[in-house]
């Protein structure tokens, strides 16, 4: 008799902990009841629950099919969302406060040198697939479930700087990991024997101790190191699946992660579908999946914008040209928000090219552009006008109120001043001596607006008229490269959130646009040098924002103009953040029933 | 003997007969008679004056911003367009609104006219030329010249014509902007930028348009090659080339001038086209393509800014096109000497 | 008539080829390339790309390394262990050989594509669409244009031709989202952008599931495309038909006795469909590749973007497989449009 009543208990609290440990998404419940006096089980189904809004969130990633879904070769926003949907890095970024976190390392030892770090990484968070029907762990011949292990993040970053892979990103790996940059700058790579190469990649420190601890060395002790180690070309990535399946391992199918989400349809040009990994164990830095399945739509801004007033697409981007509707309808103004952005649209000076070698005459026009009114009349999007070059938010970055006179901002009888002070040097009398200044842009609706508002600007300001023209893309950057005009345009979004990847990255010597500016500052880089490795963060600011007066005031190498945001209306059903780097982390989205 | 008074009574009672005209007297003649085809003629007159005398018509010249009034609407549209109401800035200081900088519309239409007008002569008049000639010539000799002529049209329609507009943009914009004054590079230059960047697209459209043309002429070149008319002229001994021009053109130009006018607003949207894909005009010189382009974006917020140049670039067809139908009913010898 | 043909395929051979060699030197002669981006790639990372897509070699062998994939089939064990290596055609013989055959390269923007791959899957959705709106274009177009020929200078010939002429001056950048606002945000009657078919498709193009949760993806787009076409196809046909009523063959035709209909179906359409036939070949060809501004309007997953994208890009592989589909279909047209002259009007003769 008691050991039925035993066996019953057991049954019954069996039965509670599996009800009460799961989501209430499934309306459905069978419950085993005991009822005492009998020992009898009674099945008792719960009513449903009314049927809401099916918990599947629609999002439009933008125009174009996403590039690829390979860690080691993304390097578009459209890639990474998908991908950082999909496997979590030893470190992983909180999206609203840019804040580092440990990702699949719980945590992180230093050596003394600060060159060598020892990361642990986490237990039981196995790899999975999706088999069509559902997502199951994937097995290795013996038939036991694959876990992650550090050899997986070795395999990932060593695999990243091989040329073989050709990467496009590997030199941002390189900034940090040793022996990288040797690997993927490689002579003559195709003629070395396999063992030289094999040299080569184990030269590279990222070294697996045992299953769960990575051991990795930086080049430098920079502040940035653990932000590099974190993003998507250091995940961890599944040998066996790659080395079976080659480039296409990414198919939906053969398609193995580990993160939140994993990767269920992807439709070529047309839509890619993730579905809840159910074996993601969930961690601070990200939780386990509330929603179900996202599907992430390929158009263009306006059709996506038509598709999200039809009902049909749960978060949208405003196109331009609807804000003015948009901010005044009743409904879609209340859904509208608008948050920042890590980007930075500035002007830059081919600093080499007369009459633009002139710093006078390259403050008077940075000073001539009425960078609110541009954000009010033109861009309406709610920018914020930019003083610098670093976007406020990055780690190191100065910001306008503990900064506020740093950098350059509008204003006119400063601009005349210099305009004069230009002239004076010159020994002009009127404006019309000065040459043919070219501003240019590459084609594209937005940017011609923008041009088209400014030139008119320093016509009104100043007096000058500058040529404005434009050229195709490629061949745009071609020139930018090769011989760059006296003015053109460019934006720089980040690739992870430190000050170094902006104004050192861009602007030092040997950086992006040095062709471009045709300016080389020793001081700006060796200060920037040193502010890599500064540890204390509000000395680190300071060096930082002594780098950005150099560059946009002292000498003036670019006229800073906005920085980013999204505008985007959400609808009132789903629960969201809103991340300041770039794309979202959807695993800590809801949406209400 | 002197005729009879019966006869003479008739013959200034009768009216009197035409004399004998030429082709084109004639089709003259019967084109003046042809209401809509004068109506089309005349607005087409009309279009060009206003791209010619642009400036004196224009109210605002078309690059003036007035920042604070972009978008701005008259009140009367606001009637047309009511959904506006609740955001648009009203401004009765531009008869037709402004564009998304503060530009006056109706200027920046006016002086539209100068490019699309260009567009809408150039391109045809290359394609009509060149296409006509190529495909009388083909479809007259036939066999292995046929063949091959109409397989090297073949290849230019597969041609990777967006290639060479951008290679010859890239050439153009970057050698011939640094080129001395006085020399070829220099003159192509300067033409290009009274153009607004537009001379080497206009090369382009006219180096792709042809084609279709040819085509059609051969078409109705074959067909007409066998009828009983060309057989006589031969028989008479005419040579080749008065067959081709006497004969046989004037029958194949109806649908050949149809299909050329129809091809304007095409030109037009090859034009938009470029635009919209970042390749068309230099700012801020304004076209009816990349009106249409621009405004098609803010279709469901500002609709007039897409709806007039539509509007402007119909009226415009319309006029071609009624004066089109009006040559090729005149030029349609089957009606000489008839109405 | 089976010589011609013959004759006209070598010809065609022939025109490929020269295309080919064309586009190859107008590919590479306009500047900038494939991995130019607005961040700056360093220069090892260039080579370690140019590298893998064999684009560190001299020219000449590139296109003859393109014309080694494209032409001559192989035979191969096992599946392809690169991108690079995989083929349109791919059919598997005994014992794990496979013949592969068309080897149109991958695509250097999409690092998981091949242009086979795009080929494969998207121009039947092009394909698709194209054929709906031409069938739209020719169903419209042609009896309005009889309408308006038979009935000239009278209110139909009048409205009908207006309509044509507004079909065909207001272009579908502007037509795309009025349509799109009205029937798919308003009246929420039919889906804004979207597609109703993805691959795998049956011969080819034919989607599986034919029911309405396909054609109303279809409707919209064909109109919007049809639309523009089927007035050039009705003042076409009004203007040819204007032309052969006045012949004498048809004054003869009357003076039988044959009743008005007749005239005009079996006797006056047939030879004023000439220059619609002609018109018809190259639209076919270019509208069944996909048209840019339709699909992105739409949000339709076909291959029009890829003609503008990969020249904007310079992703060389899928430039040069675009063109030559597109030349391929062209040709293909022109052929049938040529043999169609010859049943349409007896007096046409080919030697």
């Amino acid at each position: 008799m008691s050991k039925k009543w035993s066996l019953v208990a057991v049954v019954a609290v069996l039965a509670a902990l599996v009800v009460t440990s799961c989501k209430p998404q499934v309306v459905e419940k069978t419950v085993v009841v005991t009822v005492p006096g009998e020992a009898k089980e009674i099945v008792v189904t719960a009513t449903p629950a009314p049927v809401g809004r099916p918990n599947i969130l629609r999002v439009n990633l933008g125009p174009g099919d996403v590039p690829t879904l390979d860690p080691a070769l993304a390097t578009d926003t459209s890639s990474v969302q998908v991908i950082d949907m999909l496997t979590v890095g030893l470190t992983r970024l909180d999206e609203v406060t840019l804040e580092l976190k440990p990702g699949m390392a719980e945590k992180w030892e230093a050596s003394e040198d600060g060159l060598t770090y020892t990361f642990y990484i986490r237990q039981g968070i196995p790899w999975v697939r999706w088999n069509g029907k559902e997502v199951e762990q994937v097995l290795d011949e013996n038939g036991n479930p694959r876990m992650v292990t550090a050899h997986d993040f070795e395999y990932g970053i060593k695999r990243t700087c091989n040329p073989d892979t050709a990467s496009d990103y590997a030199y941002v790996l390189g900034f940090a990991v040793k022996g990288c940059n040797e690997l993927f700058n490689a002579e003559n790579w195709g003629e070395l024997t396999d063992e030289e190469k094999q040299a080569l990649i184990d030269g590279v420190a990222a070294k697996a101790l045992d299953d769960y601890t990575l051991q990795v060395t930086f080049t430098t002790p920079a502040v940035y190191n653990l932000n590099i180690i974190g993003m998507w070309v250091a995940h961890a990535m599944p040998k066996w699946i790659i080395e079976e399946k080659g480039d296409r391992w990414t198919e939906p199918g053969f398609n193995q992660s580990y993160g939140p989400y994993a990767l269920k349809e992807w439709v070529h040009d047309s839509y890619i579908t993730i579905v809840k990994n159910p074996f993601w164990p969930g961690i601070e830095s990200s939780p386990q999946a509330s929603i179900e399945e996202i599907k992430f739509t390929m158009l263009d801004a306006s059709p996506a914008f038509a598709e999200y007033e039809a009902g049909n697409l749960d978060v949208a981007g405003v196109p331009l040209q609807d804000m003015d509707r948009v901010k005044a309808d009743p409904v879609l103004s209340k859904e509208l928000v608008i948050a920042p952005m890590a980007c930075t649209y500035y002007y830059g000076f081919n600093t080499s090219k007369p009459p633009m070698d002139n710093v006078h005459l390259r403050r008077a026009f940075s000073l001539a552009i009425d960078r609110q009114g541009l954000i009010d009349n033109v861009l309406k999007g709610g920018q914020e006008p930019a003083q610098w070059f670093c976007r406020p938010g990055m780690a190191g970055c100065p910001t306008p109120d503990k900064y506020p006179d740093l950098g350059v901002k509008y204003d006119p009888e400063k601009a005349k001043a210099e305009l004069k002070a230009y002239m004076d040097e010159m020994g002009y009398t009127d404006v019309s001596q000065i040459p043919e200044i070219i501003l240019m842009f590459n084609t594209s609706e937005g940017h011609r607006r923008i041009a088209e508002a400014i030139a008119q600007m320093w016509k009104e300001t100043l007096g000058i008229q500058v040529t404005v023209t434009n050229q195709e893309w490629k061949v745009y950057l071609k020139t930018l490269q090769e011989d760059s005009p006296h003015i053109w345009r460019l934006g720089w979004c980040m690739d992870y959130p430190d000050a170094n990847n902006w104004t050192r990255e861009v602007f030092a010597i040997g950086g992006h646009e040095e062709n471009a500016t045709q300016w080389r500052n020793e001081e700006f880089t060796k200060l920037l040098e040193q502010a890599a490795l500064e540890k204390d963060p509000a000395k680190r600011q300071d060096m930082y924002a002594q780098a950005e007066q150099i560059l946009v005031w002292e000498d003036a190498a670019i006229a800073p103009i906005y920085w980013y945001t999204r505008v985007t209306c959400t609808k009132p059903y789903v629960n969201r953040t809103f991340s300041q780097h770039g794309h979202e982390m959807f695993e800590k989205w809801s949406i209400q029933p | 003997m002197a005729e009879s008074s019966r006869v003479e009574a008739l013959r200034t009672a009768l009216p009197q007969r035409r004399k004998t005209a030429s082709l084109w007297a004639d089709a003259l003649y019967r084109l003046s008679r042809n209401k809509a085809a004068i109506l089309g003629g005349v607005l087409v007159i009309l279009l060009t004056l206003t791209a010619i005398f642009a400036k004196y018509i224009a109210p605002y010249p078309y690059d003036v911003q007035d920042r604070p009034n972009a978008n701005s609407v008259p009140s009367w549209m606001l009637a047309v367009f009511p959904m506006m109401k609740s955001y648009a800035v009203v401004s009765d200081k531009f008869l037709l609104g402004a564009d998304y900088v503060g530009r006056d519309m109706l200027s920046r239409l006016i002086y539209g006219t100068q490019i699309s007008l260009s567009v809408a002569y150039v391109g045809p008049i290359i394609a009509l030329l060149v296409g006509t000639i190529y495909g009388l010539v083909s479809g007259y000799f036939s066999r292995w010249v046929d063949n091959i002529m109409m397989r090297f049209v073949d290849l230019m329609y597969a041609f990777p014509s967006l290639l060479l507009i951008i290679l010859m943009m890239a050439f153009f914009r970057s050698t011939f902007a640094q080129s001395e004054p006085g020399t070829f590079a220099y003159a192509m230059n300067k033409i290009d930028e009274r153009f607004g960047g537009m001379l080497f697209i206009f090369i382009g459209i006219g180096l792709t348009a042809w084609m279709g043309t040819a085509r059609l002429a051969r078409g109705q070149v074959l067909s007409i090659r066998e009828q009983d008319f060309v057989m006589a002229a031969r028989a008479v001994g005419a040579s080749h080339l008065r067959i081709i021009f006497r004969h046989i053109m004037p029958n194949i130009l109806g649908p050949l001038v149809i299909t050329v006018t129809l091809a304007i607003p095409g030109y037009i949207t090859t034009e938009a086209f470029l635009s919209f894909i970042g390749l068309g005009v230099n700012p801020p010189t304004p076209s009816w393509g990349s009106m249409i382009s621009d405004g098609s974006q803010a279709i469901r917020t500002y609709p007039p800014q897409a709806i007039l140049p539509a509007l402007a670039l119909s009226i415009t067809m319309f006029a071609f096109n009624f004066l089109g139908d009006g040559l090729r009913d005149a030029l349609d010898p089957r009606l000489r000497g008839t109405q | 008539m089976g010589r011609y043909i013959a004759r006209r395929f070598l010809w065609t051979l022939v025109v490929l080829f020269v295309l080919s060699l064309v586009t190859f030197a107008l590919e590479h002669a306009v500047p900038g390339g494939p991995f130019d981006r607005e961040k700056k790639l360093p220069s090892e990372i260039i080579k370690n790309l140019e590298a893998r897509y064999h684009l560190d070699e001299p020219y000449w062998k590139q296109y003859l390394r393109f014309l080694n994939d494209a032409l001559i089939p192989r035979i191969a064990k096992g599946e392809p262990k690169s991108l690079l290596e995989e083929s349109l055609i791919d059919i598997k013989l005994w014992d794990d050989y496979h013949l592969r055959w068309v080897n149109l390269g991958p695509s250097y923007s999409s690092r998981s594509r091949t242009v086979n791959d795009i080929i494969r899957e998207q121009l039947p959705v092009s394909f698709q669409l194209g054929v709906a709106a031409l069938t739209i274009a020719v169903l419209i177009g042609i009896p309005m244009g009889i309408i308006a020929g038979l009935k000239q200078n009278t209110i139909w010939d009048y409205l009908g031709m207006s309509i044509a002429i507004f079909g065909v001056s207001v272009p579908v950048i502007a037509l795309g989202p009025i349509l799109v606002w009205i029937f798919g945000v308003m009246l929420k009657w039919l889906p804004p952008t979207g597609w109703g078919a993805k691959p795998p498709y049956i011969l080819f193009f034919i989607p599986k599931d034919l029911s309405w949760n396909f054609w109303r993806y279809v409707i919209m787009p064909a109109f919007a495309l049809g639309l523009g076409q089927s007035a050039i196809i009705a003042r076409l046909t009004r203007a040819s038909l204007l032309q052969v009523i006045r012949e004498d063959y048809i004054r003869t035709a009357r003076a039988k006795g044959l009743p008005e209909r007749l005239v005009v179906l079996r006797h006056a359409l047939r030879n004023s469909l000439i220059p619609v036939v002609t018109v018809l070949g190259p639209m076919f060809a270019a509208v069944v590749t996909g048209t840019f501004v339709t699909e992105q309007i739409f949000g339709i997953p076909g291959l029009g973007k890829y003609f503008v994208v990969s020249v904007t890009n310079r992703d060389y592989p899928v430039i040069m497989g675009t063109i030559l589909l597109y030349a391929i279909f062209l040709v293909l047209a022109n052929l049938v449009v040529d043999i169609t002259y010859a049943w349409l009007d007896p007096r046409i003769r080919y030697e």
